[in-house]
């Protein structure tokens, strides 16, 4: 595994908490997609949100965004409430989302689909915060073709695009590298890096080397409940260098599974 | 409610409808359709008079076939594409969604609308139209439209897909087309309106869609019982007053009243709140 971790500065510690998760659940009949979890994300700080597939951390980051309410707990984003009608609109606008597998609209071209958010978000210069979120995810080339028929990298970047548009304090992206190609994943890796140090982002994965390579603090789930918290170093509990022990053994998962090696070389071939 | 956002997203709608050519065949047979309910119909050249009223006749039903056919993806769509997500994560109100949206469709109808006014023209040319009375006909036309572009959002809102939003949409429509026409048909509307009340009332108190089936079939039953049993005499009577033709009527013959006109954009104004309150549904 490569130490990208080294080149990272220290999360600061004294930043203010911008993301406050307290006590939440929430609960679908029977089913218990998020059982009880606290955590909470300090300003300037790359959060990786890690677990499974089917942990709950999609419906986590849905939460945060206000699109679904929590059963019980609270949740608190630059101080506001996202499930608190009046204050969701205002922290709307300072918050950035890209949801799993980036959706977009696929008859429209990446500017007909930025100008048409930016009017949505009522954005006061949208050509200039076009040109700046064009150049940020390398959208140029493929800027007047229909999105219908853009790779999945690109379609993944646009959906990038578009959550950096009204160049938000907050940006909550779900698996924001899947499906793109080892180069892809490390022009989005830096990306990310760059912009962290500004804002607060949380990010899901489901693979160890993402959140090596790009957070400065980890808060992992799985089957709903959050089972840690803290630095990357600091999964390394034993101190013998062997996290990915560590990260099997706190999902669940035997360390020989298949699809995981999948991903492992997959990793890898990114770094 | 900002309207700058409404727009935008209605804009959307429109020129995501309007791009496709799926939307140009849609508008084609819309012409065809009306083209042949006006003139080809028995009795057109030995009436000798230059009007609609044969397409009068015909064109609730063929706007309830027609416009859950323009409405059916208006959410589906969204809800396939996980786009939906997105929109409702932006700073907008549920209720500009559901305008943008509803104005949206409404807009690919009166563009659909607008080029059936050929067949005003055809008339003109065949004899002399009184204008006022075209006016009024398509007032009338444009407000059974805007209902049950109403209807067809709700329809979409409520199915999974596009095929189940069209089906539904087009049984809601043809509930106000049939009302009113015969006491059974009045009465059968009534038990379905029942049937949806209750099971409306049942997903708010009880906060999720669990058991709406089995309480909107029982609302049927009670429905029937009230409408069979005698309990309330005016039941066919009231529910007939749903249906569009007896409200289009005066339209048709150059009348326009103020009621008819309420009676249209109240019906959206109620169908349009119901998908208002079908969104929050998500927070519960």
């Amino acid at each position: 595994m490569s130490t990208n971790a080294a080149s990272k500065e220290a999360p600061p510690g004294d930043a203010p908490v911008t993301i406050r998760v307290s006590g939440v659940s929430k609960i679908y009949g029977d089913f218990v997609a998020v059982n009880d979890i606290s955590f909470s994300v300090r300003k300037g700080t790359v959060a990786a949100f890690l677990g499974p597939n089917g942990a709950g951390k999609s419906t986590t980051m849905k939460m945060l965004t206000g699109y679904l309410a929590p059963t019980k707990g609270s949740i608190e984003i630059l101080g506001k409430n996202p499930g608190d009608h009046g204050a969701r609109l205002e922290l709307a606008r300072r918050l950035g989302y890209l949801p799993e597998n980036g959706p977009l609209y696929l008859d429209m071209t990446p500017a007909e689909l930025l100008a048409f958010y930016a009017e949505v978000r009522q954005l006061g210069s949208v050509n200039k915060a076009i040109d700046r979120v064009v150049a940020q995810c390398a959208i140029q080339d493929v800027f007047h073709k229909p999105i219908g028929k853009l790779s999945k990298g690109y379609r993944q970047r646009v959906g990038m695009a578009q959550a950096l548009l009204s160049d938000p304090d907050v940006l909550i992206l779900d698996e924001p590298t899947s499906g793109l190609d080892p180069l892809q994943i490390r022009e989005v890796r830096k990306l990310i890096r760059e912009l962290g140090e500004q804002k607060t982002i949380l990010l899901s994965t489901h693979i160890l080397q993402e959140v090596e390579a790009v957070a400065d603090s980890v808060i992992m789930i799985h089957e709903g409940r959050l089972v840690f918290e803290g630095s990357f170093e600091e999964l390394d509990e034993d101190g013998d260098g062997d996290i990915e022990r560590r990260f099997y053994a706190l999902a669940g998962a035997p360390l020989d599974d298949e699809e995981d090696e999948d991903e492992d070389e997959h990793e890898s071939e990114a770094n | 409610m900002d309207f700058n956002v409404v727009k935008a997203i209605a804009r959307r709608e429109l020129s995501s409808y309007l791009g496709n050519p799926a939307g140009y065949v849609f508008l084609t047979l819309f012409i065809a359709a009306t083209g042949a309910g006006a003139f080809l119909q028995e009795g057109f050249f030995a009436r000798n008079l230059a009007d609609l009223a044969l397409l009068n006749k015909v064109m609730p039903a063929i706007l309830m076939l027609f416009v859950p056919a323009v409405t059916m993806g208006v959410w589906a769509q969204e809800r396939r594409l996980g786009t939906d997500e997105l929109l409702l994560t932006m700073p907008v109100r549920d209720t500009e969604v559901v305008l943008g949206k509803y104005f949206g469709a409404l807009g690919v109808f009166t563009v659909g609308l607008g080029f059936s006014v050929a067949h005003v023209l055809v008339l003109r040319w065949l004899g002399q139209p009184d204008l006022g009375l075209m006016l009024s006909t398509y007032l009338g036309y444009w407000l059974i439209g805007a209902t049950f572009v109403a209807i067809g959002l709700l329809a979409s809102m409520f199915a999974g897909n596009a095929t189940v939003a069209f089906i539904l949409g087009a049984l809601g429509c043809a509930g106000m087309v049939f009302a009113g026409t015969e006491p059974w048909a009045s009465g059968i509307v009534g038990c379905a309106v029942f049937a949806g009340l209750i099971s409306l009332l049942w997903t708010a108190v009880q906060g999720n869609t669990e058991g709406a089936g089995l309480l909107g079939l029982i609302g049927a039953v009670v429905g029937v019982l009230v409408w069979l049993g005698g309990a309330w005499k005016g039941f066919e009577e009231a529910f007939g007053k749903l249906g569009v033709d007896q409200h289009f009527y005066g339209f048709g013959e150059g009348v326009v009243r103020l009621g008819d006109v309420v009676f249209f954009i109240g019906i959206a104004a109620v169908v349009l709140y119901l998908c208002v309150f079908m969104l929050g549904r998500r927070h519960w």
